[in-house]
C-alpha cells in the first residue's frame, strides 16, 4: 500500500482537528504550549506508536522508560554556548530538562522498543496480549 | 511541601514545573504560490548569531533529513524548506494528538554583507545549520600596529 498524495493530507487533516477538539487550538496553531516534548499517539493495531519532535538532542541525552501502562521520556535538549566573540541575534529554540509521562492502555514492556531519527523519537509499544485485536475466525458449520 | 525534617528547602512542585522546558506551538505558514506538494507547513524555530566572520542560522526541522533539505538564495532573500516523509506515518491512526506533522518554511531578508557564495549547509537529528559568511569588507579587520 502506497501513501500517495491523498492520504498524507488526510493524515494531517485528522491530526489538526483532533488536535482542535482536545484543546481548543485555534487553526494555525499546531501544537499545545506547555510540557514539552510534545507526543502523538498512534495506534498500529498490535502496539501504540508514540512520536515526539525532539531536533538536536542527542541519543545519550534522553533516558525512555516503559511500565505497566506508562511511558517516560525524560532528558536534556543543550543549545551550546556561544565563544564571547560572538553576539545572539535571535533566540527560539528552547533548552533545558525535560520530563514527560504518557499514560496509555496495559502494554507489553518487554518488547517496548525505540528509534530516534532526523530529531524524531519514535516508540513502538506493543500492546499486552489480552487487549490486542484478535481476529475471530467465522465458523462454517 | 516546602522543608524536609532536617531544615532543607525543597523545591515546591510549582517551582519544578516552571523550570521545564514549554512546548511551544508549530506557526502554521500560509503559502500562496503553486506547490507540488499539498502538505500543510510551519514556521521551524530558529536562532541567530553573529560571529565577526560570519552569521549562522539554526534552524529546528525534526522529521527532515539531508534529502528533505531546500535552500534557495535569490537577490536578498534565503529561503528554507525541509519536506517531511510520509511514509514515516503510513498505517498509523492518531488517537491522541499534541502536534502537527508537516513541511517546513522560512524566509529571510540577508544584508548586503553576505557573501552568497559560500553559503555553507548541514541537516543532522532535524536541526539544519547554515553559515552564512559575512563578504570580506563587511569583516573586521584587525589593523597590527608595529
Amino acid at each position: 500500500m502506497t501513501f500517495g498524495y491523498y492520504s498524507f493530507e488526510s493524515l494531517q487533516r485528522e491530526l489538526e482537528r483532533m488536535l482542535a477538539a482536545a484543546f481548543g487550538a485555534p487553526t494555525g496553531v499546531a501544537s499545545i504550549t506547555g510540557v514539552y516534548p510534545a507526543v502523538d499517539v498512534f495506534d498500529a493495531g498490535e502496539q501504540y506508536v508514540v512520536t515526539a519532535e525532539l531536533p538536536g538532542v542527542r541519543k545519550d541525552d534522553v533516558e525512555i522508560e516503559v511500565e505497566d501502562d506508562t511511558l517516560t521520556l525524560r532528558g536534556e535538549r543543550k543549545v551550546p554556548p556561544l565563544d564571547e566573540k560572538a553576539a545572539w541575534h535571535r533566540r527560539e529554540r528552547p533548552s533545558g530538562r525535560f520530563r514527560r509521562v504518557v499514560r496509555l492502555a496495559r502494554l507489553d514492556s518487554e518488547s517496548a522498543a525505540a528509534e530516534f531519527k532526523d530529531g524524531v523519537l519514535t516508540v513502538r509499544l506493543p500492546k499486552a496480549k489480552e487487549i490486542r485485536p484478535r481476529k475471530v475466525e467465522i465458523q462454517v458449520g | 511541601m516546602t522543608a524536609t525534617s532536617e531544615g532543607t528547602a525543597r523545591e515546591t512542585q510549582t517551582e519544578a514545573a516552571a523550570r521545564e522546558m514549554e512546548a511551544r506551538p508549530k506557526q502554521k505558514v500560509e503559502r500562496t504560490e503553486e506547490r507540488t506538494r499539498p502538505s500543510a507547513t510551519f514556521q521551524p524555530l530558529v536562532d541567530i548569531h553573529e560571529t565577526p566572520e560570519e552569521l549562522v542560522v539554526v534552524a529546528d526541522m525534526p522529521g527532515v533529513g539531508p534529502d528533505g533539505v531546500e535552500i534557495e538564495v535569490e537577490g536578498n532573500h534565503l529561503t528554507i524548506e525541509g519536506h517531511v516523509r510520509p511514509q514515516d506515518y503510513e498505517g498509523l491512526k492518531p488517537v491522541h494528538v499534541e502536534y502537527v506533522i508537516g513541511d517546513y518554511y522560512r524566509r529571510f531578508t540577508l544584508g548586503d554583507a553576505i557573501d552568497r557564495e559560500a553559503i555553507k549547509a548541514e541537516m543532522r537529528d532535524g536541526v539544519l545549520t547554515l553559515h552564512l559568511p559575512k563578504s570580506t569588507q563587511a569583516r573586521v579587520r584587525r589593523i597590527p600596529v608595529s
